[in-house]
């Protein structure tokens, strides 16, 4: 009896043990499993960080280290121990002698009873001496010192920067931008494709390729060559495509007419008309002679040369002065009322002057050159557009031949609207049958449009006025349809000019926004004959000759506070920045020798200088002067700019 | 009288010898456990040192703690196997008539010292073969039982070899134990000095009898062991053979033989003893290891290899004890 109490006391305390010695195992597995799994991931991020292995990989490995912690937690955990392994494992681990795995084992073995009761007497005592929750700890084994040492060590990799060859970062820089390239072509075509619907079948499924592989340059890492590859591919498509369309002569037409137009197309007279309206009303009556605003101008620069030339308050040639600038400035606010202008800053200039403050005089004269140059250009703006309405043709033949497709559309309707009426006269039929038999000859290079011309010209004269205005109306549809095909070769175009751009976007490994199309700029694609921004000194002339009119571009009534003027001093001298402040070098640039040779990515700029330095000094200096007398330089840095043209000369 | 009696019983009788043995023994000790173990086991001690340890010494004193009868043979070349075991004589009798009777050799006392072993032939050295194994002696036709317990304490001189007869293989498995008596240490030597150059007498008590001797070795032999601590000591003496699956690295590579199964009995008695001696009712791995080298260094033959190189069967067991892993599925 005694010795099964005994036996029990020891049992009791191994099932304790076991219990805690598997949630022990558990532990253990799991910090075993979490240090194969670090390892694992530490071997990845060196390996990561010397060669070029994608980032996943290490996603991957983290992922498969917490799996691994996971997986020996569950491989400790299904490891159940037998009452003997327990006391054979405590046996060893607390010292016992093998005092409790001999007394378990021999408690059913043959061995005299008097021997059997020994043992397990001698076992209870290591029982009872037993702390089985101290002797099993579940503190942190050795192997998870090693794991946070490992941790450790990845965390300091992280900060260890990653070895690639350059070749290897290009190659990267390269997809990333042929990527990036190919999304911007895409979303560029997908645009065009929705504002802009093609008409024929062919451009629209030319122009959904070009978005497709825009499409899949984004999706797909491609190298440069395969990219530029398949790009030059698809441009030859599109310019074989161009030129199917070009040789129609109707095409041709249009074509030029669309280059000889600036900005209204083959049909922009009511537009041309709408700015030229719009032009005058802001100019006024008179206002809209160049020439007159340019004498004016030049008025206003003797007047405020005048005021510059003050000589001081206390002088006595200064009242004689001060009237005579009166006097000037007089004239000119009544001149400028004459010609309808509005240029109130001659007011306050009159006004400044009486209570003889020079500088608000001097600054009052600055805003005035300012807005009269506005005005200036403006009216050049106007002379120009009234020049270009001028040149839009006046009858159909004209207008035909200028290939003003959209006019002579017009024209069309007009003529078969007046047919169907009944208050068309002998005299104005007859005056339409020549119109139109005159537009028989240029209206063959329109293919069926020459035709339902001449028919509707036998129909007319056979004074069957209602099918000469079918004939008309169906003369206006086929410009229409030819329109619409214009259309798509513009989008075929604007296609082709943004497959360029890719072109050289992925060419020069540059991004798409900083990459453009020498010769292939907006204006160009329409046909302007300049060669666009890129290498060398074009620039795009429009912009300055033709200013977009806007209805936000005028801010001249709009005054702002944090906008205003504030005195020179306020802001100092105006020195720049020491990474701003220019440094001289001292070059050998002669006229006739050799230019430095400049190698960009894709571009090489080689020649002769033809201009000689000083000369090239000289145009700079005087640009920079104008500039600063014009206040077009920002005041606070009017200083640095000035310090660093006069320092040209030396 | 009750096993833990006994054994209370016999840790008392163990720790007087000891203590007997400490008076004219100076240091030692393991020297004087490994021969009390191998006396409560039955077995036999081969003691290895140089001249002038007190090898001789330990042996007469052991004699005179215990109440046994005591043989000394000095072992030399000319020793014949008659000289130790004894031979057949013509006597003549009172009526006249002759009769062969047999004269007793040294051999049959209970404790025998058998002197610088070593010295003898073969032929003399295998004389004890029988005795010590079988407890027997055959002579003259006739085998003579020797009486309980027998107990032989075997002397060797590892230097000054020449003219000596390494013992035979089988001479050597014969022996429970081989002990290295090494030299004493200062204090220690201090002390032989003084006991033995002053007028000092020491008087020693005879602690056990003879047959509480033998019941005690009965005792021992009831000592239980279980499986898995059994099993550690068939592993060390597995990893003793070379060539085999379970030798270790460098039993492969410095032995030529290992452990015989007799090494193994020996390795449990001894171990069984020390239990015992520990107040303890089981055979722990502790018991195993700390018997190893006395048990097994003999019973190990050295190749060429370990021989040129200065490896010793000692060196050997110390790297078997790391190789083998005390609890087999434990450890794992």
């Amino acid at each position: 009896m005694l010795l099964m109490d005994s036996l029990d006391r020891i049992q009791s305390a191994l099932y304790q043990a076991a219990r805690r010695r598997r949630l022990q195992q558990a532990l253990l597995g799991m910090w075993k499993g979490f240090f194969c799994g670090i390892l694992l991931w530490v071997l990845s991020l060196i390996i990561y960080k010397l060669a070029p292995i994608p980032f996943d990989f290490l996603v991957y490995s983290g992922i498969t280290a917490a799996i691994m912690t996971l997986v020996g937690f569950i491989w400790g955990w299904n490891r159940p121990q037998t009452l003997l392994q327990t006391a054979r494992w405590m046996d060893l681990t607390q010292n016992t002698e093998e005092r409790l795995s001999t007394a378990l084992e021999l408690k059913d073995s043959s061995i005299e009873k008097e021997w059997k009761e020994l043992l397990v007497k001698d076992a209870v005592k290591v029982v009872d001496n037993l702390d089985i929750k101290k002797g099993i700890s579940f503190s942190l084994p050795r192997v998870s010192r090693w794991a946070f040492l490992l941790l450790l060590l990845g965390f300091g990799l992280g900060f260890v920067p990653e070895y690639r060859t350059k070749a290897y970062v290009q190659e990267k820089k390269d997809v990333k931008n042929i990527q990036e390239t190919g999304k911007q072509l895409a979303e560029l075509t997908r645009r065009s494709l929705q504002q802009r619907p093609p008409a024929m079948e062919p451009t629209r499924k030319a122009l959904e390729n070009v978005a497709e592989l825009g499409e899949v340059m984004a999706k797909t890492e491609l190298t440069r060559s395969e990219a530029l590859k398949d790009l030059a591919n698809m441009s030859d498509k599109l310019k074989q495509e161009t030129r199917e369309m070009a040789d129609s002569p109707a095409m041709k037409a249009l074509e030029k007419a669309a280059k000889s137009s600036s900005k209204g197309g083959s049909g922009g007279a009511p537009d041309l008309q709408k700015q030229i309206d719009k032009l005058s009303q802001q100019l006024g009556n008179q206002a809209a002679n160049p020439d007159a605003l340019e004498k004016f101008k030049k008025d206003l620069e003797q007047a405020k040369e005048l005021a510059q030339n003050l000589p001081d308050k206390n002088s006595p040639a200064m009242d004689a002065a001060k009237e005579k600038l009166e006097q000037a400035l007089a004239d000119l606010s009544k001149q400028s009322k004459d010609m309808g202008m509005s240029l109130p800053s001659l007011d306050e200039a009159i006004a400044a002057l009486q209570q003889s403050d020079i500088d608000e005089v001097l600054k009052d004269l600055a805003v005035a050159e300012v807005s009269l140059e506005k005005m200036r250009d403006m009216a050049k703006t106007l002379e120009k557009l009234q020049m270009q309405m001028e040149k839009l043709g006046t009858d159909l033949a004209e207008q035909l031949k200028n290939g003003q497709a959209e006019a002579a559309q017009n024209t069309l309707a007009k003529m078969a609207e007046q047919l169907q009426s009944s208050k068309l006269t002998p005299e104005q039929l007859q005056k339409m049958l020549e119109e139109v038999s005159k537009a028989t000859k240029p209206a063959s290079e329109y293919g069926k449009v020459g035709e339902l011309l001449k028919q509707a010209a036998s129909e007319m004269q056979a004074g069957q006025k209602s099918e000469a205005s079918k004939s008309l109306a169906q003369a206006g549809d086929e410009l229409s349809k030819m329109i619409s095909e214009m259309g798509d070769a513009q989008s075929i175009l604007a296609s082709l000019e943004a497959l360029q751009r890719a072109q050289m976007s992925i060419a020069n490994g540059q991004s798409w926004s900083n990459s453009d199309v020498p010769g292939m700029n907006s204006k160009s694609g329409q046909g302007n004959g300049q060669p666009g921004r890129g290498v060398g000194t074009w620039t795009d002339e429009d912009s300055w000759v033709y200013p977009e009119f806007t209805d936000k571009w005028d801010n001249s009534g709009i005054t702002q506070q944090e906008m205003e003027a504030r005195a020179q001093t306020d802001r100092g001298d105006g020195g720049l920045a020491d990474n701003l402040v220019a440094t001289k070098v001292k070059g050998q640039m002669t006229p006739g020798g050799p230019m430095p040779s400049i190698t960009m990515k894709g571009v090489s700029i080689k020649g002769t200088s033809k201009v000689a330095v000083k000369e090239m000094v000289g145009a700079a200096q005087s640009d920079a002067q104008a500039a600063l007398s014009q206040d077009q330089v920002p005041r606070a840095y009017q200083g640095a700019v000035r310090d660093y043209f006069n320092d040209l000369k030396e | 009288m009750s096993s833990e009696t006994q054994i209370q019983e016999f840790r008392k009788i163990y720790n007087d010898l000891r203590q007997e043995i400490g008076k004219v023994i100076v240091g030692h000790e393991s020297i004087v456990d490994g021969t009390l173990f191998a006396l409560f086991a039955g077995g036999h001690v081969l003691l290895e040192g140089v001249p002038g340890l007190g090898k001789t010494l330990l042996v007469r004193t052991l004699s005179q703690v215990l109440d046994l009868s005591f043989n000394r043979i000095q072992f030399t070349p000319d020793l014949m196997p008659a000289d130790i075991l004894g031979t057949n004589l013509v006597v003549e009798d009172d009526n006249g008539r002759r009769a062969f009777q047999f004269q007793h050799g040294p051999v049959f006392a209970h404790l025998l010292l058998a002197d610088e072993i070593n010295r003898a032939t073969p032929k003399t050295q295998s004389a004890l073969l029988e005795a010590m194994q079988e407890h027997s002696v055959t002579a003259g036709g006739a085998i003579r039982k020797l009486e309980e317990p027998f107990f032989v304490l075997a002397t060797q001189n590892p230097i000054d070899q020449e003219g000596t007869y390494p013992l035979p293989e089988a001479q050597l498995d014969r022996f429970f134990f081989k002990l290295l008596v090494t030299y004493p240490t200062g204090p220690e030597l201090n002390e032989v000095l003084t006991r033995t150059t002053e007028n000092r007498k020491t008087e020693i008590r005879q602690v056990i009898t003879r047959e509480r001797l033998v019941e005690i070795q009965s005792l021992v032999r009831q000592v239980p062991v279980a499986s898995h601590v059994k099993d550690y000591a068939v592993r060390l003496i597995l990893a003793t053979h070379p060539k085999s699956e379970t030798a270790v690295a460098i039993t492969n590579q410095y032995l030529r033989f290992g452990s015989s199964p007799r090494g193994g009995q020996t390795l449990i008695l001894a171990a069984k003893v020390r239990a015992l001696t520990q107040g303890r009712f089981n055979v722990s791995f502790d018991d195993i290891q700390a018997v190893l080298f006395p048990t097994l260094r003999h019973r190990l033959i050295l190749n060429f290899e370990a021989e040129a190189e200065g490896i010793t069967t000692d060196m050997v067991l110390q790297q078997i004890l790391k190789d083998v892993p005390k609890d087999a599925s434990v450890a794992a």
